[in-house]
C-alpha cells in the first residue's frame, strides 16, 4: 500500500526574497506581481506579514495599510521557476513517482519498506541545505490528506495523518480549510450543515481515500487552459483591449500546443467599474489551438457587452472541452498555411524561450 | 516533467508589461568579476566597478534564466552589508551588475 508525501513550500516567493536579502528576513514583506507598490497585487506575503492578516490576492494598496512599514519586492518569476525546477530535480532524485501540484508543492507517492517521516526529515533539510528556505511536509495515505498534513504545522512542519491521529484531525479541521473547499463547493456543504471534516467523512468516506481506478492525479489532462491578466488601471481604448485579448489568447494557445491539446470552447472573462464582472463562453464546432482564432472567436464573445467602449481592468481568455490534437488537420490550404506558421512559432519559442516571437500586436498591450 | 501536470514554465512574462516597470536600484552596467569556477558552479568573489573594488562576503542566492539562446547566472552578493545581484551571460562572457537590491 502507498503512501503519499506532499511537500508544501513555506511563503515560497516571500522566502526565496529574505533568502537573497537576508536584511528581509522576520520582517513582514510582500512580494508584488508588478513593480508598481501602490498599484499591484500581493503575489506572497511573509510569515509576519501574514500574521498581520496580509495575504495573497488583496491589493498592494489594502496591505499597505495594514503595515505602513511593509516591505515590497516585485516578483521575479525566473527566481522562483529556477528553484521550483531545483527542488523538482531533488525529490525525482528519491526514485518514486512524482506531480508537480503547483509551483511551491509537489506530491510523492511512496512505497517499499521507506520510512515516510524519516524521508520527509531528509527532504526539508535538503531544501534549506540548497535553498536556505524552509518546507513544511504532510503525509498521510491519500494525497488529500497529505496536502492537509502539510498544512497542520506550517512553517517548516513535518506532519502525519494515520489511524490514530485521523478522527482527531479532521475533527479540528473546519470543512473550509480543506484543499478544494474554499469556495462554493464549501459553501454549499457547510449550507448543508458540514461543519468540520469529520462531518464530511461520515457522510462521504470515499472523499478521503485515494482512487485506485484513477491513481495519479498528475496523469489526468487538464480540463482548461486559461490566463488572466490585471491591469494597472481600468482602460477604455478598445485597440489596448484587443491587444490584451490577443496576447492572452496567444498564452493559452501557445499552451495548448504544447501539451497536444486544443479547445472547443472559449470563454471570456472582463471585469471593469461599469461592466461589472463579465463573464460568457461559447463552444464551437471546431476545436482550436491557434491563437489568433481563439483571439477572434473571443473577440466574438466580448461583442455581447452593451457598452461600446466599456472601461476593463480584468481580461480573462480560457479554453475548455479539450480534445487531443495539438495540430488539427488543416483541410483548406490556408487553414495549412496557419499550421504551418504555427509549427514554425512553436519551434522559434521552443528554441529560445517562450515570447521570443509573437504578433506584433500584442506590443500594443505594453 | 509530467506531461499533463503543472508546468511553472507556462509564462509570458517577457511580453507581459508589468516587467518595463523601472525599478529602483536598477544598473545594468558591464562589471570585472574575479570568480571561481569550480565543481561545475560558478562563485564570483570580488567585482570591479565604477573603478573600485568589492569583496563578496556570501553569495546568498543564485538561480539562472535562458534567455534566447544564452543562459544568465543570476547571484545575489553581500559586499560590507549591500546586497547586489550581478549576472553572468555563458554566451557573451560578460559580467554585469544587474541593480542594488539593499
Amino acid at each position: 500500500m502507498s503512501v503519499f508525501l506532499h511537500v508544501d513550500m513555506d511563503a515560497f516567493f516571500a522566502s526565496i526574497e529574505q533568502a537573497v536579502n537576508p536584511r528581509l528576513k522576520g520582517k513582514p514583506l510582500v512580494v508584488g506581481s508588478r513593480g508598481k507598490r501602490m498599484h499591484t497585487v500581493v503575489c506572497a506575503a511573509s510569515y509576519a506579514a501574514k500574521a498581520l492578516g496580509i495575504h495573497s490576492g488583496m491589493s498592494s494598496r489594502e496591505a499597505f495599510l495594514i503595515c505602513p512599514n511593509l516591505e515590497f519586492v516585485k516578483a521575479d518569476q525566473a527566481k522562483y521557476i529556477w528553484t521550483s525546477e531545483r527542488i523538482l530535480e531533488i525529490l525525482q532524485g528519491y526514485g518514486f513517482p512524482l506531480s508537480y501540484a503547483s509551483i511551491d508543492e509537489f506530491q510523492m507517492e511512496l512505497f517499499g519498506k521507506v520510512n515516510p517521516l524519516d524521508l520527509g526529515r531528509i527532504i526539508k533539510e535538503r531544501i534549506y541545505a540548497d535553498f536556505n528556505i524552509t518546507a513544511s511536509v504532510g503525509i498521510a495515505e491519500s494525497r488529500i490528506l497529505a496536502k492537509l498534513a502539510s498544512k497542520l504545522d506550517k512553517p517548516d512542519g513535518l506532519s502525519l495523518i494515520d489511524a490514530s491521529n485521523f478522527k482527531d484531525v479532521l475533527s479540528r479541521t473546519c470543512l473550509d480549510e480543506l484543499p478544494g473547499m474554499g469556495g462554493k463547493t464549501g459553501a454549499g456543504l457547510i449550507k448543508t450543515g458540514l461543519k468540520t471534516c469529520w462531518d464530511l467523512y461520515l457522510n462521504l468516506p470515499g472523499f478521503f481515500k485515494e482512487d485506485d481506478k484513477n491513481p495519479g492525479k498528475s496523469d489526468e489532462g487538464p480540463k482548461s487552459v486559461g490566463h488572466s491578466y490585471t491591469l494597472p488601471d481600468a482602460r477604455k481604448n478598445p485597440q489596448v483591449i484587443l491587444a490584451w485579448i490577443r496576447l492572452l489568447s496567444e498564452m493559452v494557445s501557445s499552451r495548448l500546443r504544447r501539451q497536444g491539446l486544443a479547445g472547443f470552447t472559449v470563454a471570456v472573462r472582463l471585469a471593469g467599474p461599469l461592466i461589472g464582472d463579465f463573464c460568457l463562453q461559447k463552444t464551437y464546432k471546431t476545436p482550436t489551438n491557434d491563437g489568433y482564432e481563439i483571439y477572434k472567436r473571443a473577440v466574438q464573445i466580448s461583442s455581447k457587452i452593451a457598452s461600446k467602449t466599456p472601461r476593463i481592468r480584468l481580461i480573462g481568455i480560457t479554453c475548455s472541452g479539450l480534445s487531443f490534437n495539438a495540430y488539427p488537420n488543416p483541410l483548406f490550404k490556408e487553414d495549412a498555411r496557419r499550421e504551418g506558421l504555427l509549427r514554425a512559432l512553436d519551434s522559434i519559442n521552443n528554441r529560445y524561450g517562450d515570447g521570443s516571437i509573437y504578433p506584433a500586436v500584442t506590443a500594443l498591450a505594453r | 516533467m509530467p506531461k499533463g501536470g503543472f508546468n511553472p514554465r507556462a509564462r509570458w512574462n517577457i511580453s507581459v508589461p508589468g516587467n518595463l516597470d523601472l525599478e529602483p536600484g536598477i544598473l545594468n552596467e558591464p562589471v570585472e568579476v574575479l570568480a571561481c569556477f569550480k565543481s561545475c558552479r560558478i562563485t564570483p568573489k570580488v567585482f570591479i566597478w565604477n573603478n573600485k573594488e568589492y569583496h563578496v562576503e556570501a553569495v546568498t542566492y543564485s538561480w539562472q534564466e535562458r534567455l534566447g539562446c544564452a543562459l544568465i547566472s543570476y547571484f545575489s552578493v553581500l559586499c560590507a552589508d549591500q546586497v547586489y545581484q550581478i549576472s553572468f551571460n555563458n554566451s557573451t562572457f560578460r559580467w554585469q551588475i544587474d541593480k542594488l537590491i539593499s
